[in-house]
């Protein structure tokens, strides 16, 4: 059975008079444990589906089935509760977090606020949280402003994961890190995929990335699905015009190298 | 080989909570007019502070050793006259929304660099500044100048910024990660675009960017910099082909490209 099924969704903004068409009767499923890309260039409306499955925002139209559940219909306590199973991670962790807190307090919320763990024993799985993304404990006093960006990153994964959740939002979550950081920030969450059976849906506009990491691809162009399918079948040899024309923009050593 | 500009034992030091840290450390490098240069670094490398430092746009605080001689057609003789940045240099930033006034029409905002540095009329500032958006492929140059910068797309204010720091006509053209902010698109459009005008204007380019791909694609000399120093120097294809340092092998490794091996594979979790 499917984790995350979105069926039909819509979501419109209007500007002005005119109206425009966010994202426009997308469809598409997850499997547990499963990467799936959404894919486009700016504007093809791949974060507000992001946030319409996160329910940061509301559809206009459309059904999401999360775990077997009417997702849109939670509200409150249900809703809350049912959050702790679908997590994101954004581009930008120095904007989503408190930039006054500790990475220790960063992680400590999300024990707290949700009754995961009693107070005494928080700083255990704190630590716990820390090893299990590549960090040491020595971090968790620490300003995360203090710390480098893959280390935020990583701080942002392991909050993320605090909760055992079935499915990760990652919203451009490896776009703005230098290159040697972005690989082993890829390989840490593969890994955290093969140990907890996590899922992803994996936002990003880099299709080399996106061939890389992700089982399947949803691109996008206008609020539309233009061509989806595994990942590497459609990259290497895509259909639509919007992705011949991502597949021709993405620069490539082997032009170079002899 | 003229050099345009010649960097020597450049150091570049800031104060940061009391303490000297070191941003650049004894660069020697030369600028070869007419060349695509790239500046490849990591976060960290120095590459944005050599930026500012060769167009004189290092704060005040920070202590600048070393020297920078120009040749440029205004000095022709010492080279001891420093440039003028907006006429002699142009400047392209990440964030074009940051680097354009949002409260000036973009129409004024080009027309104010050719009629500060080219001696032109308002008129005649108006209507160069509708040529360059033109020549920078702005789809309706004649509303365009007539809009704020809130009111068009990134890539396209990303056209205007480029428009007005070549307005003047410099002789030397820096884009520092003027296309990081951008999708795979709307980047590659752009450095179709600072490739045909740099060629159109023989200008000298000056590519400052995090991705040593995007920078093989268009500079013919790659300069690899790291913790503040210069590692490596040389052809495109040798940099790329045969580099001599480990670390700008790492570089090269760790570029996803369209022909990468599936990380998948190795994690072993394909179904």
């Amino acid at each position: 059975m499917s984790l995350l099924t979105v069926s039909n969704l819509t979501k419109s903004y209007r500007c002005g008079s005119k109206t425009i068409a966010a994202v426009d009767d997308v469809s598409f499923h997850i499997d547990p444990g499963e990467t799936l890309a959404l894919a486009g260039p700016s504007g093809s409306g791949k974060s507000t589906i992001a946030r319409l499955v996160l329910r940061l925002i509301e559809p206009d139209a459309g059904r999401i089935e999360f775990e077997g559940n009417d997702f849109l219909a939670l509200s409150g306590a249900a809703l809350r509760a049912r959050r702790t199973r679908l997590q994101m991670v954004f581009q930008d962790p120095l904007a989503a977090f408190n930039p006054r807190a500790t990475v220790a307090r960063v992680l400590d919320d999300p024990l707290r606020i949700h009754g995961i763990a009693a107070r005494a024993e928080r700083p255990r799985r704190i630590a716990a949280l820390l090893e299990r993304v590549g960090l040491t404990a020595d971090v968790a006093p620490r300003a995360i402003h203090e710390i480098s960006g893959g280390q935020r990153q990583r701080v942002a994964i392991a909050r993320a994961i605090a909760t055992k959740p079935s499915l990760i939002v990652l919203d451009e979550a490896v776009s703005a890190l230098d290159v040697s950081v972005r690989g082993q920030i890829l390989e840490l969450l593969l890994d955290l995929q093969r140990q907890e059976r996590i899922a992803y849906v994996f936002i990003s506009h880099d299709l080399g990335v996106v061939r890389a990491i992700a089982h399947r691809v949803v691109l996008l162009e206008g609020g539309q699905i233009a061509e989806s399918g595994d990942a590497r079948t459609v990259i290497d040899a895509p259909q639509s015009a919007i992705g011949k024309a991502l597949v021709a923009a993405a620069p490539r050593l082997n032009r170079i190298r002899p | 080989m003229t050099a345009l500009a010649s960097i020597r034992d450049l150091t570049v030091t800031y104060r940061r909570d009391g303490n000297e840290v070191a941003a650049l450390k004894t660069i020697n490098l030369d600028i070869v007019a007419g060349e695509r240069l790239a500046i490849i670094g990591e976060s960290g490398s120095g590459k944005s502070t050599l930026a500012l430092a060769i167009a004189g746009l290092m704060p005040r605080s920070s202590r600048i050793e070393g020297r920078v001689d120009w040749l440029l057609p205004s000095s022709p003789s010492s080279g001891a006259k420093a440039p003028l940045g907006g006429r002699d240099i142009g400047f392209v930033f990440q964030d074009p929304s940051a680097s354009l006034d949002p409260v000036m029409t973009v129409g004024k905002q080009i027309a104010e660099v050719a009629y500060t540095h080219l001696g032109l009329t308002w008129p005649q500032a108006y209507a160069k500044a509708k040529s360059l958006l033109e020549r920078v492929r702005l789809p309706d140059p004649d509303s365009a100048l007539q809009a704020f910068p809130h009111q068009l797309s990134g890539g396209q204010k990303q056209r205007i910024a480029i428009a007005a720091a070549i307005a003047a006509g410099p002789k030397l053209l820096i884009a520092d990660e003027a296309t990081s902010a951008l999708d795979t698109i709307l980047q590659a459009e752009i450095v179709a675009l600072i490739r045909r005008l740099v060629a159109e204007d023989g200008m000298t380019l000056l590519f400052i960017s995090h991705d040593i791909a995007l920078a093989a694609e268009l500079a013919e000399r790659i300069a690899v910099f790291r913790h503040g120093e210069l590692l490596e120097l040389g052809m495109t294809a040798q940099i790329v082909g045969a580099p001599t340092q480990a670390y700008t092998r790492t570089l090269l490794d760790a570029h996803i490209g369209l022909d990468a091996a599936p990380l998948l594979n190795r994690a072993g979790l394909d179904a």
